[in-house]
C-alpha cells in the first residue's frame, strides 16, 4: 500500500517500470514487487526524505481510510499536503489526483464534513493541475445531486461544459459530453416535475397553455445535450430514458425509435439488456405490430433467456398463429425455468405445465421430446428431486402442484416428486390433484411400459 | 429474474489493456458508487439521506485474530525471500531497480557447499593429471600437474572472502588452461538448472497460485451455532482434518474434542464445500490430486472418488445446483465437469489463454446461475462456456482490457460465482474477478461491462474471497477478500434485483494476525522472531461462519496461515448511531498521563486485549516454544574454522569469559551479561546528538502532532514581523487546501496537547512490532558460530585443512559463515569477486 503512488505513476511512465519480465516473461505486473525489492536493493538510489515522508503519510491515510477513522485522515491529509510540491515531476502531476481521491473519499464520510467544505475542496482541487478540471466537477456535481442540490450541481456542470484546455483530446471531449449529459438529467429532472404539475391543472386554462408551450420548448433545448453522448459506446441507460421521454412527450416518436434502435442494435456498444428493454416498452407505448414486438423480445430472449418479459414472450408467442412461434414458446419456458434464480417462479410453471398439457393434447410430442433431450439428465435433479418435492410442499402448495404436473408429464408418474405429492393428503387441492393425475396419465411422454 | 432497470453510466471501449485514452470514469472512489442517481421522479433525491453509507461497519472484537488450536507441532521455515534470490544492490544510474537473479551467487555457494558433487566426478576423471604427492613436476608428462603447490597456493583463501584477490602465476595458469575443461562443464550445466529453479522460486515468491480459493472451510452444523472447520494440518499442510467448533453467541469460539484427521499423499491447496439439496459435499484439490467427500448425518466424511491430474489441478469447484457436481481444471487447459457417478466430461480445452497470449498456465472454473454453463478463466479474460453446446464457443464474460479500463500488466488472479440462495440478496448472477489491483463484479447478463470495479489496493495477491449472505433481510452483504499477505478486506455490497450492485459504505480493512503480536508477551529477541514469523505466514485459508443470532449480528472469520495455525476473530455489526453521533469532546489528558490507547480524535473506542485473550496466547506461545526449530541446513566447513578454534584452545588468559561463552555456545543459550559477572559496566550508547534545528523537521513534527497549521501561521507570523515584503508565496494554495481539513480539525477544539498521546501510541506499538534490532543482531552472530562448531565433522575427515595457515585476523570470517539459517541482515558486506582473468 505504501506504493500507491507508484502504482498510479506506473501506467504512465514506461520507462519506469521494472523489468520483472526478464524473469518471468509474463509482462504482469505485481504492486507487491516493491515490497520484495526493498529489502534487497542496497545500492540503488536512494529514495529522497521528502519521498519517504509523503509516501508514509500517504499509507497512513489509506490505513485510516480502511479503519473508518476520518478525523485521523483528515490530520495526515492535512500534512499530505505537501506532495504538490514534490520535485519529481511524475509525481507531481499525479499528486491533484490522488489527493484529490483521498481528500473527497475524507470530506463525504467525515462527520463534521459539510457541503460547504466539500465544495471548497472541490472548487480548489479543480484548479491544482489543470487536467482533472472536468473529472472534478462532474464528480462534484454528482456529490451536490446526491446531497438534493440539484440547482447548484447544474450550475457547476454549465461552468464546467465551457472550460476548454488546449487541444481537445478524444478524452476531453468525451468527458465533456458526459458533462453535457448529466446536466441534461438535472434539466430533465425539472422538466418532469414541472409536467407533474401541469398533469395536475386544469386543461383549459389559459396558463396551462403557455405553461405547456414552455415546457415543449424546454424538453427541446435539453435533448440537445444527451445526443451527442448516446452516440459513443457505452451504457447509458438513465440518459436514454429520459431522452426518449421528453422526444416522445414532443411528439417525435421517429427520433425515439431511432435513438433506441441505435442504442439497442449499434455493434459497438455492449449488449445491453436494458437497451431492448427499453425498446420493447417503446414499441409496447406505440402500439407496433406484434411482429416488430416478437422480433424485440427474441433478441432479449437470446441475451438474457431468464428475463421476467420472456412469460410476456411466451404469451406472445403462444398466441400467433405461427407453428414455429409456438414451438418456440415451449423452449422459452423451458429456456427460463433452467435458471438457478426462477427454480420457484410459479407463473412460469403454471404457463409450463398448461401449456404442455394443450401442445401435448395438439399431439406435438416432437417438440417436448426435442426440448427435453438435453435437459432429462439433470432436470430430475434439479428440479424434481425428493428434497425439492417436501420443501416445495413446505413452502409453496400450489407451486409444488405445478410443479408435480410438470414433473409427471416429463418423466411419468413413477417420478418421486409427483409421487410424493400425490401422497400429500390436502384438502383444498384434492380436486386439482385428482385432475392432474388423469392428465398425466393421459397425456405423459413417458409411457408406462405395457 | 429482474434486471437492473437502469444501470449507472459508463463508457465502453474495446482494445488492450492500459491503452486507452478512456477517462476512467470509475475513478476509484468509495463514495462515488454510494452515489446513485435519483430516478425520474426528481422529489425522491431529497429523500437521499447525506452520509447514510457512514452506517456500516463491522467492528472487530479484539485488536487482532486470535489462535484458535494450539500450533502445529511441525517446525515452520518461511522458505525463500527476496534476498537469497535476487542480484543484492542495484545500478547506480538506474532509476528503478532491476530485477536480476543472482545466479553466480548461488552457484558459487552450491560450489563451496557441495564441491564434492560439483567436483568430484570431474577429479575422478583427471586423477591421472594430478599428482597429489612429491616435489616438483619431475614427470615427464607434460599432462600431470603437481597438486600440492597448487592447493599451497590457495591455502588460507576464505570462501567468501576473494579468491582471486592474490593470485599466483601458477594458479593462474592452470585457470586457464584447466577453465574449458573445469569451468564451463560444471557450471553451464549447473547453471542452466539453477537459473530455471531460481526463476520459478522467483515467480512462486511474487505470486503463489497454488492456493488460489484458499485451504480452509466451514461446514455448518446441525445448530446454528455449531460447525466444523475443514482445513490441512502437519509441516507438509498432508492431513485433512475435521476440527468440531462451537460459537456461542457472547464468548469466545469452543474447540470439541479432537479433530478427526485424513492422512493425504500430497499437500493441500483448495478445500472447497457446498451444501446442495441438503447434501453436504467436501472437495479437495491437492497438486496433482482432486477428491470428493460426502459429509453424513453423522459429519463423517465418505470418499466418493479420487481423481488423478497428470498435468497438476489449479482448480475445483462445486456446483451450488445440482448436489455431486464438480468443476475441475487442470495446467493443460483442460476444464473438466466431474460428477462422481459419471466421471469426467470434457468441457473445454484450449492451452492458449483466452485473450492474449500469456505464459501462465492457470486455468480456474466456476459455476454460473445456469447449471450446465460453466465459467472458464485464465490469467487474461473469464469466458462462459455452455456444456451442452458445441465444444470451444462461448460468450467472454470478462476482459482484461480497455473494457474493463483495465492497467497495463493486470491479471485475473481469481474469479468467482457469488453464489445465492436467499431471494433476499443479490441476483444469482454475479461473478467476483480480483486482479492484483481491483476487484470486479461482473453481471453475466451483461458481460465485459463490470458492474462495480472497487482498486482494493491489497499488498499481497488477493486469491481469497468469501461473500457472506445480509445480516438483515435487505441490508448489504459483506464480501471478505483476503490477500496471501493476511491482509483481510470487508466490503459491504448491496443491489437487490431491481438496482445494480455497488457499493454500500467505504470498505474496511481488518486486522490480520500479524496485529496480533502485541498481544504477546515480550520475548528474546530469538523466539521474537520465530514468533513474529509465524504471525506473518501467508494466510492460505478463509473461512467465516454467520451464526443467525438474534441481537447484533456476528460473524465469526477464520484464517488458516501457511504454518498450519488457525486464527479467529469476531466481528460485530455496528449500529449507525454508535458510532457516529455519541462523539464527545475527548478528554484533557493530564501533562504526565499515560498515553491512551484510543487516538483522541476518534471517537470510537480501539478495541483492547483481554485478559482472556493474553492468556490464551501466552498459551499459544509455551506451546509454540517448544515446536523443534526447523532442522539446520547442512552448511560445509571451512577450513579457517578449525584453525581458529584450535588457536582458541590454549588460550586460557581470557578464561572466565571465554568459559562462559563456550558454555552458551555448547548449551544454544543467550549469553547475558550477568553471567560472565565481570564485565566492566557498559557506557549507555550515545543519544542520538539534537542536530541544528531545522524547519523542515520542525515543521513535520508538528504536523504528525496535527499542529501543522498553528505552526504555518506561527512561521508566517514570524516572516512577516522579519521580512513582511516577501511572505512565501507558494505556500498559499496549500494552506488554502489545507483549511478544508484543518477546519474538521479545529471543530473539536482540540486542546494543544490532546494529539500527542495519539502519535506516541503509534511510535510504541510499532516499535513493539519489531524487535530491538542491536540485541537481535548480536544474537544472530552469536548463534552463527556455535551452529556451526556443531555441525564442524572433526579435523581428520579433510586432510586438506592440514595445508592452512589461517592468520587469527580472520576470525570475522567466523560470522561469514554460509549458514542460510542466520538472518540476512547480520552479512556483512561482502566484496564481490573481481574476475581474474
Amino acid at each position: 500500500m505504501s506504493d500507491f503512488s507508484e502504482e498510479l505513476a506506473r501506467p504512465g511512465s514506461e520507462d519506469g517500470q521494472v523489468e520483472t519480465s526478464v524473469v518471468s516473461g509474463t509482462g504482469m505486473h505485481f504492486p507487491w514487487l516493491w515490497k520484495h525489492l526493498d529489502t534487497v536493493a542496497t545500492r540503488g538510489k536512494k529514495k529522497k526524505d521528502f519521498a519517504q515522508t509523503t509516501g508514509a503519510c500517504l499509507s497512513l491515510i489509506q490505513e485510516a481510510l480502511l479503519k473508518q477513522r476520518w478525523q485521523q485522515a483528515a490530520e495526515y491529509m492535512h500534512s499530505y499536503l505537501q506532495t504538490l510540491e514534490d520535485s519529481d515531476s511524475n509525481k507531481k502531476q499525479m499528486a491533484p489526483e490522488i489527493i484529490w481521491k483521498l481528500g473527497s473519499e475524507i470530506l463525504f464520510y467525515h462527520p463534521k464534513s459539510s457541503v460547504k467544505t466539500f465544495s471548497a475542496f472541490a472548487d480548489q482541487m479543480k484548479n491544482v493541475g489543470v487536467l482533472n478540471y472536468l473529472k472534478i466537477s462532474l464528480q462534484h456535481a454528482l456529490y451536490l445531486i446526491h446531497h438534493g442540490m440539484l440547482e447548484d450541481a447544474h450550475r457547476n456542470l454549465s461552468q464546467a461544459e465551457t472550460w476548454r484546455y488546449g487541444e481537445k483530446s478524444s478524452s476531453q471531449e468525451t468527458l465533456i459530453n458526459l458533462v453535457q449529459a448529466y446536466k441534461g438529467l438535472l434539466e430533465y429532472y425539472s422538466w418532469s416535475k414541472k409536467k407533474m404539475e401541469l398533469s395536475q391543472c386544469d386543461k383549459d386554462d389559459y396558463a396551462y397553455s403557455t405553461e405547456a408551450r414552455n415546457t415543449f420548448r424546454h424538453s427541446w433545448k435539453t435533448s440537445v445535450n444527451f445526443s451527442s453522448l448516446i452516440k459513443t459506446p457505452g451504457v447509458w441507460d438513465p440518459f436514454v430514458k429520459s431522452y426518449v421521454e421528453m422526444l416522445e412527450f414532443h411528439g417525435d416518436r421517429d427520433g425515439a425509435r431511432k435513438v433506441l434502435t441505435n442504442y439497442a442494435y449499434d455493434k459497438k456498444f455492449p449488449s445491453n439488456p436494458n437497451a431492448h428493454i427499453y425498446l420493447y416498452s417503446f414499441l409496447k407505448r406505440v402500439r407496433a405490430p406484434r411482429a416488430e414486438l416478437l422480433r424485440a423480445l427474441q433478441i432479449l430472449y437470446q441475451i438474457v433467456p431468464s428475463h421476467k418479459l420472456m412469460l410476456e414472450f411466451h404469451t406472445l408467442l403462444r398466441r400467433s398463429d405461427r407453428e414455429e412461434h409456438r414451438k418456440l414458446g415451449l423452449g422459452v419456458l423451458f429456456g427460463l425455468l433452467d435458471f438457478a434464480g426462477c427454480t420457484k417462479n410459479i407463473t412460469a410453471w403454471k404457463y409450463l405445465a398448461s401449456y404442455l398439457r394443450q401442445i401435448l393434447m395438439q399431439n406435438h410430442l416432437g417438440w417436448v421430446q426435442e426440448e427435453w433431450k438435453s435437459r432429462r439428465n439433470w432436470w430430475p435433479t434439479f428440479h424434481f428431486s425428493y428434497f425439492w418435492a417436501k420443501s416445495d410442499w413446505k413452502e409453496d402448495k400450489d407451486l409444488a402442484y405445478e410443479k408435480a404436473f410438470v414433473a409427471g408429464m416429463l418423466l411419468g408418474k413413477g417420478c418421486r416428486y409427483f409421487r410424493y405429492i400425490l401422497k400429500q393428503d390436502h384438502q383444498d387441492l384434492w380436486k386439482k390433484i385428482k385432475r392432474m393425475k388423469k392428465s398425466v396419465k393421459k397425456y405423459s411422454i413417458v409411457k408406462p411400459a405395457a | 429474474m429482474d434486471f437492473p432497470s437502469s444501470l449507472p453510466p459508463s463508457l465502453f471501449m474495446t482494445g488492450p489493456l492500459g491503452s486507452s485514452d478512456v477517462p476512467d470514469l470509475s475513478f476509484m472512489c468509495s463514495w462515488r458508487d454510494a452515489l446513485t442517481l435519483p430516478e425520474s421522479p426528481p422529489q425522491n433525491c431529497k429523500i437521499a439521506a447525506p452520509n447514510s453509507a457512514t452506517a456500516l461497519l463491522w467492528e472487530p472484537s479484539m485488536p487482532g485474530p486470535l489462535p484458535l488450536l494450539p500450533p502445529c507441532p511441525d517446525p515452520w521455515d518461511p522458505g525463500v525471500t527476496a534476498q537469497d534470490l535476487l542480484f543484492r544492490g542495484g545500478f547506480h544510474y538506474r532509476r528503478q531497480p532491476q530485477v536480476v537473479l543472482d545466479v553466480t551467487e548461488q552457484l558459487s555457494r552450491f560450489l563451496w557447499d557441495h564441491g564434492d558433487i560439483a567436483f568430484a566426478p570431474l577429479g575422478k576423471m583427471m586423477l591421472e593429471n594430478f599428482k597429489l604427492e612429491g616435489g616438483r613436476n619431475r614427470s615427464k608428462k607434460m599432462t600431470v600437474v603437481s597438486a600440492k603447490k597448487l592447493l599451497q597456493d590457495l591455502g588460507g583463501h576464505q570462501p567468501w572472502g576473494c579468491p582471486w584477490a592474490y593470485l599466483s602465476h601458477r594458479l593462474r595458469r592452470f585457470s586457464i588452461v584447466g577453465g574449458p575443461v573445469l569451468g564451463k562443464s560444471v557450471s553451464h550445466l549447473l547453471g542452466r538448472l539453477l537459473h530455471e529453479e531460481l526463476a520459478t522460486r522467483w515467480e512462486q515468491l511474487l505470486l503463489d497460485e497454488a492456493f488460489t480459493g484458499g485451504a480452509l472451510a466451514w461446514l455448518p452444523g446441525r445448530t446454528s451455532q455449531v460447525g466444523q472447520l475443514v482445513y490441512p494440518a502437519g509441516g507438509a499442510l498432508d492431513r485433512l482434518c475435521f476440527q468440531e467448533v462451537s460459537l456461542p453467541s457472547g464468548g469466545d469460539p469452543q474447540v470439541l474434542g479432537d479433530p478427526g484427521c485424513i492422512q493425504l499423499q500430497g499437500p493441500v491447496r483448495q478445500v472447497v464445500t457446498s451444501t446442495v439439496q441438503g447434501e453436504t459435499l467436501l472437495a479437495v484439490r491437492s497438486d496433482y490430486h482432486c477428491a470428493v467427500w460426502k459429509v453424513g448425518k453423522q459429519r463423517r466424511p465418505a470418499t466418493l472418488q479420487v481423481l488423478r491430474v497428470e498435468k497438476g489441478a489449479t482448480g475445483i469447484s462445486l456446483s451450488p445446483h445440482l448436489p455431486g457436481e464438480l468443476a475441475v481444471c487442470s495446467r493443460s487447459g483442460a476444464v473438466c465437469l466431474w460428477t462422481p457417478q459419471n466421471g469426467l466430461q470434457q468441457v473445454y480445452k484450449d492451452p492458449e489463454t483466452l485473450v492474449f497470449r500469456d505464459p501462465s498456465s492457470w486455468r480456474w472454473a466456476d459455476f454460473t446461475a445456469h447449471p450446465r454453463v460453466l465459467t472458464v478463466g485464465d490469467r487474461t479474460g473469464v469466458k462462459m462456456v455452455d456444456t451442452q453446446g458445441p465444444p470451444g464457443c462461448g460468450l467472454l464474460l470478462f476482459r482484461a482490457g480497455a473494457e474493463a479500463s483495465c492497467q497495463k500488466g493486470e491479471r485475473v488472479l481469481l474469479t468467482q460465482y457469488l453464489r445465492q440462495s436467499d431471494p433476499e440478496s443479490l441476483p444469482p448472477t454475479l461473478h467476483l474477478v480480483c486482479t492484483q489491483f481491483s476487484l470486479y463484479l461482473v453481471d453475466e447478463r451483461l458481460p465485459l461491462v463490470p458492474m462495480l470495479k472497487w482498486n482494493h489496493g491489497l499488498p499481497s495477491p488477493a486469491l481469497l474471497a468469501h461473500l457472506l449472505p445480509p445480516a438483515h433481510p435487505g441490508s448489504p452483504q459483506p464480501l471478505f477478500l483476503g490477500g496471501l499477505g493476511g491482509q483481510v478486506q470487508l466490503l459491504h455490497i448491496t443491489g437487490k434485483e431491481p438496482s445494480a450492485p455497488r457499493l454500500a459504505g467505504p470498505p474496511q480493512s481488518l486486522p490480520s494476525s500479524a496485529d496480533s503480536l502485541s498481544a504477546f508477551p515480550l520475548l528474546e529477541p530469538k523466539s521474537q522472531k520465530q514468533l513474529q514469523e509465524r504471525l506473518e505466514a501467508p494466510t492460505i485459508g478463509l473461512a467465516s461462519a454467520f451464526p443467525p443470532c438474534a441481537s447484533t449480528p456476528a460473524v465469526w472469520l477464520f484464517q488458516l496461515s501457511a504454518a498450519g495455525d488457525i486464527f479467529y476473530q469476531r466481528l460485530t455489526l455496528q449500529a449507525a448511531s454508535s458510532f457516529h453521533r455519541d462523539e464527545e469532546p475527548p478528554s484533557d489528558p493530564g501533562p504526565d498521563s499515560p498515553a491512551p490507547s484510543v487516538p483522541p480524535m476518534d471517537p470510537r473506542p480501539t478495541p483492547s486485549w483481554t485478559s482472556q485473550a493474553t492468556a490464551c496466547c501466552s498459551r499459544w506461545l509455551e506451546a509454540l516454544l517448544q515446536v523443534p526449530p526447523a532442522a539446520p541446513v547442512w552448511a560445509a566447513p571451512t577450513f579457517s574454522h578449525r584453525r581458529l578454534l584450535g588457536r582458541l584452545e590454549p588460550r586460557e588468559v581470557e578464561g572466565k569469559v571465554l568459559q562462559g561463552l563456550r558454555a552458551a555456545m555448547a548449551g544454544g543459550q543467550l549469553l547475558q551479561q550477568r553471567d560472565l559477572g565481570l564485565l566492566p559496566s557498559a557506557e549507555p550508547p550515545p543519544a542520538p546528538e539534537p542536530g541544528p534545528q531545522d524547519e523542515l523537521s520542525e515543521r513535520l513534527e508538528e504536523a504528525w502532532a496535527g499542529q501543522g497549521t498553528a505552526w504555518c501561521k506561527r512561521q508566517q507570523g514570524k516572516i512577516s514581523i522579519s521580512e513582511p515584503g516577501k511572505q512565501a508565496k507558494r505556500p498559499k494554495r496549500r494552506s488554502q487546501l489545507s483549511s478544508t481539513f484543518s477546519s474538521l480539525t479545529s471543530c473539536l477544539d482540540l486542546p494543544e496537547t490532546s494529539s500527542s498521546p495519539h502519535s506516541l501510541e503509534r511510535t510504541t506499538s510499532e516499535a513493539r512490532l519489531q524487535p530491538p534490532v542491536t540485541p537481535y543482531s548480536q544474537e544472530s552472530a552469536r548463534q552463527t558460530p556455535q551452529d556451526n562448531m556443531v555441525e564442524l565433522p572433526l579435523p581428520k575427515d579433510t586432510p586438506t585443512s592440514r595445508h592452512v595457515a589461517t592468520p587469527p585476523s580472520q576470525a570475522s570470517s567466523v560470522q561469514a559463515m554460509p549458514s542460510q539459517r542466520s538472518t540476512p541482515g547480520s552479512w556483512p558486506q561482502r566484496k564481490r569477486p573481481r574476475m581474474g582473468f
